[in-house]
């Protein structure tokens, strides 16, 4: 047995109590503010109104979305197993076994629509001529310069942001290497990919896309997106396939690859020559095809080539996310979990009682940590199974409003990013919760409290329609409703332009850089929080 | 630990308003002190200095020799009631004894004790909200007694108490001290300490105008007056104040008398031949001491009380009263 000595003592002499020394570490008063939380029925029933809210607005909302399903094809699935987009101008011919394909951009314009920074030109080794088949290229883009990309998903820059690049593919058994090369003489590798399962025969040769244009017309609260095909235009010159043993095909195939709704250029068997000449027909009829679509060949002889490209080779953009809509209700529920969050601190001041609490416990500042864990906990927890039950009973709601696969695959809460979304959401409402219950301890009044955390919270998404685009996209990355970020389940990419609308609550950033903004706003008011009530009489 | 309080040089200013001046004080172990001055003479603000919840402008106050704050169980070290309202109506008196048990560690069974102890019962399991002051008041007492701390601080216990709850309390403060606990009681109301208080600090407008046992209070503040009862007030006041002594009339047949021992009083009524019923001398209650002391301090004067009759020392309204009544 130890005999513990403690210098503030519970030796209490005559009158001593005899209740023995017990360490009171943080613990303790975890546990005491769980009594105090628990204690109170109306605050349960606070909660319960934001689980109620949560899960019915998140109803609502799949049964009041709606998507037309038209008839279009399902969409060509990657080599990652996600939606692509893959249809560009397809200048090839088969090269077998190993080998190198050069060739000089000296020009890229868009013809047909507005320039697009992501426009592409360049070389392409693929898989046949599948949609969605495995592929690797090297390619100049109006925007961002030369670019190595691979398989849809893979995006490297190079070094050279414009003039007129030398670009290089080479393949060695199934490793292909892109280079790329200011004079053509001396070359920098810029990327390498091992395509798996490349067949001794793929195709190579030049390829132009020309990606969809998004025009944005805001108004407020009234925000429409029309979206137009463009087309562009690129030269090359210098055109060369070298095979690593014996000569290159004699004949090149012009084709349009994944075209939907355009017709398939017929150039079977043309000549180096034949379809380079301008306005020569090679096969593109569509009711869609500008006549500037027909400015397009195979190299002549001296290797120089046109081609017109449309469409884009990238990642599938989907507008729609489900799993953000299945916990659209957050929003909603959020206001009962920003009131309780205010009130466990403001009820104690308003009655004085925050005295008896600060007189059990003199360390304040541990006083409002505790609270604070105590606050999170609870509603991290009922917030993780509130969000859960909103995204499973609003899967067969959004089945009905024709959100199905192919186009929306079904989604399980196992999977990554619905997880993701389904947890931050939980840890967006803990968070909250404590930005509430800090600005409660800061102001010592709930209306104060709960007036600015809802403005900070909901606000932003309501009036982002009536800002500027660039300021409203500021502000929804900049405050604490940055955090929502995490619901967001698509992908982004770099290389794939999307229209971000910030009155759809779409927040530029990753879903992880959202939650830190969130929680560095809630950091600096739970220290300022702990530093007044140090500093202030109880 | 010590049982006791130290206030030394306390100071503490409200914006422009001094709330409490170079007040220094002992609580010492073993006995009930009282803590007594009108409203806003700055009990409450002292209070909550010694319980670290007020950082004081000036001074120190230590419980056992220690800073408040500088307790990590304190609770154990010290009780109090500062204000029986302070607690959530939504929460039954039981869970409000709870998290202050949890939150220094004692022992659930110290609830159910205490509760017992101030005679809530069954009451503890039911919502503060429907509660009455009185029962607030115990649910206070009850919080305060939690942590069988060594030192108590009351503030206004008695507020609100039926005259059963009086008694209990005063009987709970005296069996406090007598375990050798040090008891600090305030009050706006002498009367309220009467029978329970062994020494009073007096406080008016923050500073401490006595630091005296209750006996020696009461002795000073007696001096050497007659009460005097007699049917024939006016004469018997004209005769007394021609004689040198200062007469305050009480009511219509009393009279108290300063100046002149009892004797005195009885030789010349005697010789004038009127009738008196009683002559006694005076023993002035513990609020009538009080008033004494505090009638320059007072913030707030009571326009009619009982302060004209208790220590009325001025001849000309003595005259006055004596010419209506003649």
């Amino acid at each position: 047995m130890t005999t513990t000595t403690t210098p503030h003592g519970t030796d209490l002499g005559p009158a001593g109590s005899g209740l023995g020394t017990s360490r009171v570490g943080f613990g303790r008063l975890v546990r005491a503010e769980w009594t105090k939380l628990r204690s109170v029925p109306r605050w349960g029933l606070i909660m319960l109104a934001a689980v109620g809210l949560t899960i019915l607005v998140s109803l609502l909302s799949a049964a009041g979305s709606s998507f037309q399903r038209d008839s279009v094809a399902p969409p060509p699935v990657g080599p990652h197993g996600g939606q692509v987009e893959d249809a560009f101008r397809f200048v090839h011919q088969p090269l077998t076994g190993d080998g190198t394909i050069t060739a000089r951009v000296r020009e890229l314009v868009a013809v047909e629509g507005p320039d697009q920074p992501w426009a592409k030109a360049g070389l392409m080794v693929k898989d046949g001529t599948a949609p969605g088949a495995r592929y690797a290229a090297m390619l100049y883009t109006p925007g961002h310069g030369v670019r190595w990309q691979t398989n849809f998903v893979v995006d490297r820059a190079g070094t050279i942001a414009r003039g007129e690049p030398w670009l290089r593919l080479t393949r060695a058994g199934a490793t292909v290497t892109g280079y790329e090369s200011t004079d053509g003489t001396t070359w920098r590798r810029v990327g390498s990919v091992e395509l798996a399962g490349l067949p001794a025969t793929a195709e190579v040769g030049l390829f132009v896309a020309s990606p969809r244009a998004d025009r944005v017309e805001r108004q407020f609260n009234a925000t429409s997106v029309t979206s137009s095909s463009t087309w562009s235009t690129a030269r090359f010159d210098d055109v060369a396939v070298r095979p690593a043993t014996g000569q290159p095909a004699a004949n090149w195939t012009d084709e349009a690859i994944g075209m939907t709704g355009l017709a398939k250029p017929t150039a079977p068997g043309a000549g180096p020559a034949a379809p380079a000449a301008p306005g020569a027909p090679d096969g593109l009829d569509g009711p869609d095809v500008p006549p500037v679509a027909l400015v397009s060949g195979a190299p002549d002889a001296t290797g120089a080539s046109t081609v017109t490209g449309s469409g884009d080779v990238a990642p599938r953009a989907v507008d729609e996310d489900l799993t953000r809509m299945s916990l659209s209700g957050a929003l909603i529920g959020l206001l009962p979990i920003v009131a309780l969050g205010a009130l466990f601190i403001t009820a104690e001041y308003r009655r004085g009682m925050i005295r008896t609490t600060f007189a059990a416990s003199p360390r304040r500042g541990r006083v409002v940590l505790a609270k604070a864990v105590v606050l999170a906990g609870v509603t991290f927890v009922v917030g993780l199974v509130t969000c859960a039950t909103a995204f499973l009973v609003s899967q067969p709601g959004q089945r009905e409003s024709g959100f199905v696969a192919p186009l929306f695959p079904d989604r399980s809460l196992t999977d990554w990013p619905v997880l993701r979304a389904v947890v931050g959401t939980a840890l967006v409402l803990a968070l909250v919760a404590v930005l509430s219950l800090a600005l409660g301890t800061v102001l010592r009044r709930s209306a104060g409290a709960i007036t600015v955390v809802v403005l900070l919270m909901v606000l932003p998404q309501m009036v982002a329609g009536a800002l500027p685009l660039t300021a409203a996209r500021w502000m929804m990355r900049l405050l604490p409703s940055a955090g929502f970020s995490i619901q967001q389940t698509n992908p982004r990419y770099e290389h794939v332009a999307s229209v971000c609308l910030p009155e759809a609550g779409c927040v530029p950033d990753s879903p992880w850089l959202g939650l830190a903004v969130l929680t560095g706003y809630v950091a600096v008011a739970v220290a300022a929080a702990c530093w007044l009530v140090r500093r202030r009489d109880a | 630990m010590e049982a006791t309080i130290e206030a030394r040089g306390l100071r503490k200013r409200y914006g422009g308003t001094v709330a409490v001046h170079d007040l220094s004080f002992t609580v010492p172990a073993g006995r009930v002190t009282g803590f007594v001055g009108p409203n806003g003479a700055g009990k409450s603000t002292t209070m909550r200095m010694i319980l670290g919840l007020d950082a004081p402008d000036g001074g120190t106050a230590l419980v056992g020799g220690r800073p408040y704050r500088s307790l990590r169980t304190p609770l154990r070290a010290v009780g109090a009631l500062l204000d029986a309202g302070a607690v959530h109506p939504g929460r039954r008196a039981r869970d409000h004894l709870l998290w202050m048990a949890h939150s220094n560690g004692l022992p659930t069974r110290r609830v159910d004790e205490v509760v017992e102890q101030v005679g809530l019962g069954a009451a503890a399991r039911r919502r503060t909200g429907g509660f009455s002051l009185g029962m607030r008041q115990r649910l206070g007492i009850a919080a305060a007694l939690l942590g069988d701390p060594p030192v108590l601080l009351l503030d206004e216990p008695v507020n609100g108490l039926d005259p059963e709850g009086i008694r209990w309390i005063r009987g709970l403060l005296r069996s406090l001290a007598a375990q050798g606990r040090a008891v600090l009681v305030s009050s706006h109301l002498m009367s309220e300490l009467e029978g329970s208080a062994d020494h009073l600090l007096v406080i008016g407008r923050g500073r401490l105008i006595a630091d005296t046992s209750v006996a020696a209070l009461l002795a000073t503040a007696s001096g050497d007056r007659v009460a005097l009862r007699t049917t024939r007030r006016a004469e018997a006041m004209e005769l007394l104040a021609n004689a040198g002594a200062t007469v305050a009339a009480i009511d219509a047949e009393t009279l108290t008398v300063s100046g002149l021992t009892a004797e005195s009083v009885v030789t010349l009524l005697t010789a004038r031949a009127l009738p008196f019923s009683e002559v006694v001398a005076h023993r002035a209650s513990l609020e009538e001491a009080y008033l004494e002391l505090t009638g320059n301090a007072a913030e707030f004067t009571a326009v009619t009380g009982p302060a004209e009759f208790g220590a009325a020392a001025d001849p000309a309204e003595v005259d006055a009263t004596a010419g209506r009544e003649a």
